[in-house]
Order: C-alpha cells, then structure tokens, then sequence
C-alpha cells in the first residue's frame, strides 16, 4: 500500500444485552425464539402506541462510553429517522441524531494507535426479512433491541488496524458487559468507510462505504478488496463513485448497492413521544463506576508477565483474564492461612512477586496452548478451575514434582466435570503423576543399577567420555522407579556416583 | 414560493404516494397556497430564540428493565395481517 | 347527567341512547352502533344495582367515543379507508378508566379522517350534519361526538383537540368542550394525529358533567410517557377576578355575531363585577402558521406506518413491494390527510428543515411567552373559539386555506399546551349557536371549569 494512502472510518452498531427492548417490555433476546414471539403491540407499530423508554439502555449506554473514554452528555433526547421499508414497521426508527447520549473519546489499539470515537447514539434496531421464491416474510423479533451506534474519526489507515479497532472495540464492549458480542448472530455489525488519497494529499479521497461486516476478518478482506478497487480505478484517472456496497465473504468482492444519487432524505424530526434526558453528575458517575476492569487495563497489568502475542489471544476471553486477575490476588494481601501450598513458607513481597509472575506465566501458558487447543473450550470457559487449584498446579511443577507432560494432563482434568472437584495434588496422585523427588530413595536406585553387572560397560563407556550413554543410564534408574523419578535429578545422581 | 411538478413529484415520493396526473395537479395547486401562507413566517425574527419541541414539563421518564405480559398477543397482532405464513407477514418479494 | 339506579335501569337508559340515534340517522353521527355490546353490559350493570353490589360513577351511562380511539368493539376507522378494516386488541386508557366507572358505548362517532380537518367533511364516511341546521358542518374534526351530545343522544362524548377539533365543533353546535392540559390525559390508544399537541377530550351539556369526567381520567399512564402524574382531582381552584380578551382577535376576519356574542359576555362579566384586562399579543399572528408547519411534520411522520403491510387496508393492485406502499397509501388516504402529509414531509425535507420546521419552534416558543406575560396580568382569556358560526356544507372543503383560517383562533393553545374550555354563549339571530372559548395557564382546567360554572 504504496503510492496512495488509505483512510478509513467505521460506523459499528452494537446490540445491547438489556432484557427487555428499547421501547416495550418484551423479550429482548429472540434467538432460538420463533418468529414474532418478542413483538409488542409498540414494536408491530399499531395505531395509538408510543414508546415506553428502557431506563437500563441508559445506564447501559453510559458504561458502554465510559469503556471508550467518552464523554457522556448529561442533555440528550431522541429524534425519528424516516424511510419506507418492511423491516422499519413506524416507518422511522427512533434514534439520536441531533443530540447523542454518548460524546467524543476514543480506543487504544494494541499497537498504541488512538481512534478517535466521534460520538455514540441509542437507537431502536430493525426487523429481519426472509426471501423466498415471488415473495417475502417480515419477523419483527428484532424490531427496537436497544442499539448503540459508535461512530469513529477517519484515524485508521491500513486493513490490519481496521481489522484491530473492530476487535478492540469489541473488546471493550464484551469486557464493559453490555453485549452478548455474539458477532455470529449479528450482535456487532460494521459500516466501513473507505477512502483512496495520493500520499501526502490534502484532500481525502471520494469514500465508498461497505455495510453490515459482521466480522473482523471480513472486515479486513473488505479494505484490502476495497483498496485494489479504487487504486485500479484512481490508476486509470478516472472518479471513485460515492456509494454504498455490500461485502460478499463467497466472492471476496464489494459490489454497489445504492449511489449517492439515489440516497434517501431521513427527514430528522425530533422525536416527540419521549421526554428529554437531562443526567446529574451524579447519576452518570453512579453508572460509570459499574464499569468492569477494560481489556487496556488487563493489557497494561499483564504486559511485563505474559509474551504479548499470548496476552494478545488471552484478551479475547474475559473469564481467563479475570481468573489470571484472581489468581494475582492470591499472592498479594495477607493469604498465609488458606491451606494452599502457596502459603505454608512464609515470603518476602519480592519473592512473592516472582513466585507469582512464575506462576501467572505458567497458568497463562496453559491457558493459550493447552485450553484454547481443546474441542471443548468454549463450553469450558463458562466453568474454569478455582484460581488456588490452578495456582498450585503451577507450584507443583515449579517444585518439579510433576513434568511438564503431566502437568498438562493434570490442567485438563481440571476441567473434567468429575475431577474438578478435587485438588490438583489429589488428581496428580491418582494418575501416578507425581514425580520422585526423595534424594535417598533415588541414590538408593541408583546404586542398585550401578551395582547391576548389565550396566558395567556403560559405566565404562562413560568414564571414557561417552556423554550420550548416561541417557542409558538415566532409561535404567526411570524403569527401575517406574516413571515416578524426576530425570533431571536421577542424572544429577548418577553423573555425581559416575565422577568418583 | 411556486412548486414545480418536480418539487410535486419529490414529495409524493417521500410520501409514497402513486398519484395520478391529476391528482398531482390539483394537490400541487393547493400545496402551492398552503406554502405560500406558512412561509409569511419569514417576516418573524427569530433570531437567538430557542425552539420547543414539547410542550411538557418532565424529563428522564423511563422504565424499570422487566419483561411484562402485552396487551395483544402474537396472533392477536397477526391476525390483522393480509396474509402470513409461518408467523410472519407474508409480503410480495423485497429485490 | 343521569346515572343507573333502582329505578332508572341502565338497560333503559342504552335503549333510549340507542333509539334516538336511530332517529337521528340522517346527520350520520355514528360510524358504528355497538347495539349488542351495550345492551349486554346494561344488564350486567343492571344485575349489580338489583343484588346491590357497589356501582362505578358512571354506572349504565350511554357515552359515544371519535372513532380514533381504540377498542375491540367495532372496528376503529378514524373516519379512514385505510384503516378499515382494524378490530383493534388494545383498548385505550381513557376507555378503559370511563368503563371501569359504568360508562357504555353505545357507538364510534364521525370525524374528519385522522381528525384532519375543522369540518368532519373530510370524513371516509360522508360528512355530519350540524345540531343547529343540517345544511351546514358539525365542525370538527369531532362533529360527530358534538352532535351526539347536542342532540341530547348520549350523556357525553369523547374527542380529541390538536389544534381545535373539540372546542371548535362545541362552539357550533352550543355545547361545552374542553381541551385539557397538554399531558392530562393519556393518548395510549388513541390514533395519533399530532404527538406535540394531541389532546383528548370531553364533550358534555354542563360544567359538572366535564368535572366529573375529569377527576375520572385525568393521570399519569405508564404507556403514554407524556403524562402528568395527576394535578387534577388535588390542583385547587384559583378564584377569578382578572379576564383576559385579545386585541389582534378584534378585526375584520371576525364575524358579527362572534362579536357580539364576545362583547354581550364582556358586559355580563363587568356586570358581575370581574375586570376585564386588554392583551396585545402580536405574535399570535403567526400561530396558524406555525400550527401548519409543525403538525403536518408530526402528521407525516405519525402516517408512516399506515403502510398496508400489518394491518388495515392493503391495495389489490399489487405487483411489487414498492406498490404495496404507493397504492395502499394513495387509495386509503383522503386528499387532506395527503395535502398534510405532503406538507410535512416538505418542511422536514433536507434544504427547507431550519427555514420552515425549526424556525416554527422557535417561533412557538415566542407564543408561549406571550402567554406566559398574558397571565402575568390575568387569570383567564376570553375569545371566540373560531371566526365563524357553523358555515354551509361544501363552502370551504375546496379551498383548503380558507378552511385552516377557521383554527386561526383555536391552534395557538394547542402550540403552548394550555387548556381551552368551550363555553355556549347563545345562538345569534340567525339561530345559530356561538361559542366562547375560556383560556387558562398550564394545569388550571380545574379552575376554568369552575368559573364556566360561575357564568353558566
């Protein structure tokens, strides 16, 4: 991406996990409901209805800006947005066009980039049409679930960072619980803008604007289909067409949707079935202290213990952050008496801090290789081990009582409904895990194997400098202890026994 | 102010209306006297007022987040469709 | 008004209703007869009184609503085709609270279609004919309600009041009718005209009777966000010395007997000893063009959903998605609810928004200031509701101007949300009835109501 540059803004909508709909008291969560079974006389639009505000959208909406670092506006109110389609049953979606709930702020890439956020606004979702062969079905399920519209500032500049602030953004939304974030059923969609400019340009490029990605690949295919498009178009001297296209992950191509010329005039008109909303200081602050810990602040804590790429994959699951925040905890604060082996010999705060980046880099390891790796993980994020039982996982290994092999076996079992229950030692114990690390029982093996004539030659052969035979060696004392010895210690051992 | 046919022809789009020639005539014409006697509010100065949209008091009126049973049911509402299949409003194809 | 008792059954007094309405056919009040309906819920009244079990205020009370409330008895048209056929599941608050206390539709009445209209003219169902002489307009856009009460049909009647359509066809047929307090009464239920200024309203022969029906559905409504927790039955009454009358409404466009019937309740006043303050309010100039912008904006947003899609009226010529819209809208709408619609979606329309719709607001906030002085320096303004008595059928419903000119007295309320109480004040000598129309600051109905009876 050379000789033009890029700029991209996007519009994301994200559905809010209220339990009613913005406007009436009914279910706000149709999946796997059937069609029109979460559909109040409000949302079907009868004669004589008028919207019933959800109070919780609100509050919703001021974690949701908190989480971008916006600022939230103490005076808004809606307004009608006008057009004629079957899924839109008032023929205006109520929404926020000339005063937003939620002002301006912005989201930290990884990479440290700052997107700027122009503003955010409530608004009623639409309804779902299904086509068939000469006619369509209209379900109104979806009529008014809460939306908050999030509108950036054209700062990103590249299919990557489009691809980073979509997820970063959905991060923070996840981690601010507003959102179920379930991309697959459309929890989150995109609107992406994109713009072609000769470097160093003053003016930006026409844009066209790409609608309804619902996914962060997609989204990132999209820009870079996009990009080529308008190069190729810009290359032969000729205009970029304002309009809107539509994204097809089965072709990989945008194709034109509706054109500048053809745009709709919305006909803003405030809307006057709702009152206006005026926050206190007060209020805004009340709902703003709710907000959960935001990944940026996981990313700062974890930065200096966890490989940044696995802490990169980590922050997509919000229970193991929390479980490594937990986890954390157990070394600071005063913990000396809650049985765990973490306890039992009293530490200084340094070599507590150690022991715990030990442990966190361990568990966090676990967590990205072995978990994320499993079949099963999804449904085992919603149930994960104590923060002790993984804790003293990690100390067991630490103290090398356990390989790292079966230290892994160990963590699943964790998981394993029947298992769980049980402290990690116990399980390690049933499965024969625990290493051997009784220096006498060990010397005592090893001299039976140096006194076992069938070893003599290799005892000699390595006193004659043949490194690679005390592997042979080792194989004996293993066999002879069943798997239980620790190998690293036997070979200490032995190659102690071998010197003199 | 005059209105031509095209001015005519937008609203009746924004208004989803088929309207015949002459219907489209006869309304231009008395759309044409309507506008001519709303926009005398040219005159009035308006400068640094304050619009009002509602003429009501209270603000912040919202409710608690609880789901409650409706007043009309899914088939109370369906029932007043043209026709449905499946549960849902059967329209002709939307391209 | 005659309540159900041992003596006088409810069955008897529906039946009366009932009768008489049959007898009044020719002025086509009623859009449906709920003859069944009432007849069936007399008796159940008439069964509580005989086994003496507790009654509500208006038990067995005959009653008739505008047929842009919602109800599952009969189907609710708003005097519309594209509404027709819709048997609505909800029922309206102010039904639901009037017959909790007894009250018994006996039928929907006439209106202008979606109460567009200040004659009932523009009715799907064919114009109403005046209580006073049947060759001219009911009023409206509540003519049929008005004509019920003042043929002595029902006990009462509800309407709705955007920019008049109550007070205006009281004053031509010579009976009370108010406009409450912008937010009194909830407009959950009821076909929406305009949301800013839409009121409902009663229509009754005595202050008393509007009293009572006041403390019975004034309050606040969970569905309607828009109304004010209830001042009414607690607001006391502010005695009244100082009336207010309006300079800029004493001109040429006023006829002779709204003036003479203003300046013989001026005379009366004074007798009585009130002091009658003279008010300059120039703004109120242009409250009709203001009214003209700012409801058909509210109307052509309210319209949108009558689409043929969910419900009442779909076109058969159909042959694409598009079609549905354009021909359903074009056949169910009248040609004034498309002059409105039109109207609004001009001044919301992208290029005329500030010149038009926003400078409107503003303009509106003017009107209520002078209001607000008005009331610095009286307690209530008297002034004709209309400029005119009930004119001929057919005079103005060609000449769509000459008939908005007919609210130029009545919208401004409406654009401030003050309340507006129709007093009769006589017939003139050419045997028409006259009307008065008492104004009054926000939450003040209770006191006009009483200073109508202090003048009745």
């Amino acid at each position: 991406m050379s000789k033009y540059e890029i700029t991209i803004g996007i519009e994301c909508h994200v559905q809010l996990s209220t339990k009613t709909k913005l406007f009436s008291e009914v279910d706000n969560d149709a999946r796997g409901k059937e069609p029109n079974s979460c559909v109040s006389p409000v949302d079907y639009a009868l004669p004589g209805m008028l919207p019933r505000l959800n109070g919780e959208a609100i509050k919703f909406a001021i974690r949701a800006g908190k989480a971008m670092n916006c600022e939230i506006n103490k005076h808004s109110r809606f307004d009608r947005k006008h057009y004629f389609y079957p899924d839109s049953p008032k023929g205006y979606q109520i929404t926020q066009f000339y005063h937003p709930i939620i002002g301006a702020g912005y989201i930290e890439l990884p990479d440290g980039t700052k997107v700027r956020i122009e503003h955010a606004h409530l608004e009623g979702d639409a309804g779902k049409l299904s086509h068939f062969g000469n006619y369509s079905l209209v379900d109104l399920n979806r009529v008014d679930t809460p939306l908050i519209e999030i509108v950036s500032m054209p700062d990103i500049h590249s299919a990557k960072q489009a691809h980073d602030y979509c997820k970063e953004l959905w991060r923070a939304m996840v981690y601010a619980e507003v959102t179920n974030g379930d991309l697959y059923n459309g929890n989150m969609r995109f609107d992406v803008n994109i713009s072609l400019a000769k470097e160093g340009a003053k003016e930006l490029g026409t844009r066209a604007e790409i609608k309804n990605l619902n996914s962060f690949r997609s989204v990132e295919h999209a820009v870079e289909y996009e990009y080529e498009r308008q190069a190729k178009i810009l290359d032969k001297g000729e205009k970029v067409v304002q309009e809107t296209r539509g994204w097809s992950d089965a072709t990989g191509k945008t194709t034109p949707q509706r054109s500048k010329e053809e745009a709709q005039d919305y006909r803003y008109m405030p809307e006057p079935d709702l009152p206006p909303i005026n926050l206190s200081q007060e209020f805004i602050d009340k709902e703003a202290a709710k907000l959960p810990t935001t990944p940026k602040a996981y990313r700062e804590k974890f930065s200096g213990t966890i490989a940044s790429d696995t802490l990169e994959i980590l922050l997509d699951y919000k229970p193991l952050m929390e479980k490594l925040e937990e986890i954390t905890n157990l070394f600071s604060g005063d913990i000396r008496d809650n049985g765990s082996e973490l306890s039992k010999e009293p530490r200084n705060d340094g070599s507590d801090a150690a022991a715990r980046e030990k442990t966190i880099g361990k568990i966090s390891n676990w967590f990205a290789s072995v978990l994320l790796a499993e079949e099963k993980s999804a449904e085992y994020l919603n149930d994960l081990p104590s923060a002790k039982q993984l804790a003293n996982l990690a100390e067991m290994t630490e103290k090398k009582e356990l390989s790292s092999t079966g230290a892994k076996e160990v963590f699943l079992r964790l998981f394993d409904p029947q298992m769980k229950i049980k402290e990690a030692k116990e399980i390690a114990k049933e499965l024969n895990l625990l290493q051997e690390n009784n220096l006498d029982a060990l010397e005592k093996i090893v001299d039976e194997i140096l006194a076992d004539p069938a070893t003599k030659k290799a005892q000699e052969d390595f006193k004659a400098g043949q490194e690679k035979v005390i592997g042979f060696l080792v194989g004996q004392v293993m066999k002879a202890s069943k798997g239980k010895a620790n190998p690293s210690v036997a070979q200490e051992i032995l190659r102690q026994k071998l010197k003199n | 102010m005059d209105t031509t046919d095209k001015q005519i022809e937008h609203l009746a789009k924004l208004s989803d209306f088929s309207l015949s020639e002459k219907d489209s005539k006869s309304l231009g014409k008395d759309l044409e006297s309507i506008i001519n006697y709303i926009s005398q509010l040219d005159e009035l100065d308006t400068k640094d007022v304050e619009p009002t949209y509602q003429v009501f008091e209270m603000e912040n009126v919202w409710r608690d987040d609880e789901i409650i049973p409706q007043e009309a049911s899914r088939e109370d509402l369906l029932a007043l469709t043209k026709e449905q299949e499946d549960n849902q409003i059967k329209i002709p194809k939307v391209l | 008004m005659k309540i159900a008792n041992k003596t006088v059954t409810a069955t008897q007094l529906v039946k009366d209703a009932l009768e008489k309405a049959k007898h009044f056919e020719e002025y086509n009040i009623f859009t449906f007869l709920n003859e069944e309906g009432a007849l069936r819920k007399a008796a159940e009244i008439d069964a509580k009184i005989a086994k003496g079990e507790k009654v509500g205020k208006l038990a067995g009370v005959p009653y008739a609503f505008k047929d842009n409330f919602l109800s599952p008895e009969g189907p609710t048209t708003a005097s519309s085709k594209i509404l027709s056929p819709l048997v609505s599941p909800i029922t309206a608050t102010a039904i639901k609270k009037l017959e909790a206390e007894g009250a018994i539709m006996i039928g929907r009445t006439n209106m202008d279609s979606f109460a567009h209209g200040s004659s009932t003219e523009n009715s799907y169902f064919g114009p109403t004919l005046n209580s006073a002489d049947k060759t001219r307009v009911a009023g409206g856009s509540s003519g049929g309600s008005a004509v019920a009460v003042a043929l002595d049909i029902v006990e009462f009647a509800t309407g709705t009041d955007t920019g008049g359509s109550i007070r205006q066809p009281a004053s031509f047929n010579g009976i009370y009718g108010l406009k409450p307090t912008y937010g009194t009464i909830s407009r959950y239920g009821v076909v929406a005209m305009a949301s800013s200024t839409d009121c409902i309203g009663f229509f009754t022969k005595t202050p008393d009777d509007m009293d009572l029906l006041m403390s019975i559905t004034a309050g606040q409504d969970a569905n309607d966000l828009t109304t004010l927790p209830d001042y009414y039955e607690t607001s006391e009454i502010k005695e009244v010395k100082k009336v207010g009358i309006i300079k800029e409404f004493d001109n040429d466009s006023v006829s002779s007997e709204l003036k003479s019937a203003l300046n013989k309740k001026v005379d009366q006043l004074k007798k009585q000893g009130y002091e009658i303050v003279e008010l300059s309010m120039p703004a109120l100039k242009y409250a009709l063009a203001v009214y003209y912008i700012i409801v058909p904006a509210e109307i052509a947003s309210n319209l949108s959903r009558y689409d043929g899609i969910r419900y009442g009226y779909r076109s058969d010529n159909i042959t694409d998605l598009e079609s549905i819209y354009t021909s359903s809208r074009n056949e169910g709408f009248m040609d004034e609810n498309k002059r409105r619609i039109m109207i609004g979606n001009f001044v919301l329309s992208s290029g005329f928004y500030d010149a038009y719709y926003l400078k409107a607001q503003k303009a509106r906030t003017l009107i209520i200031k002078e209001y607000e002085e008005a009331f610095k320096k009286c307690d209530v303004i008297l002034t004709p509701v209309a400029p005119n008595q009930a004119f001929k059928l057919g005079e103005k419903i060609n000449d769509p101007v000459s008939m908005y000119l007919e609210d130029v007295m009545s919208v401004p309320i409406n654009l401030a949300g003050l309340p507006g109480l129709t007093i009769p004040a006589g017939t003139g000598e050419n045997g028409l009835p006259t009307g008065l129309q008492l104004i009054g600051p926000r939450r003040s109905d209770k006191t006009l109501i009483n200073f109508a009876k202090e003048l009745a």
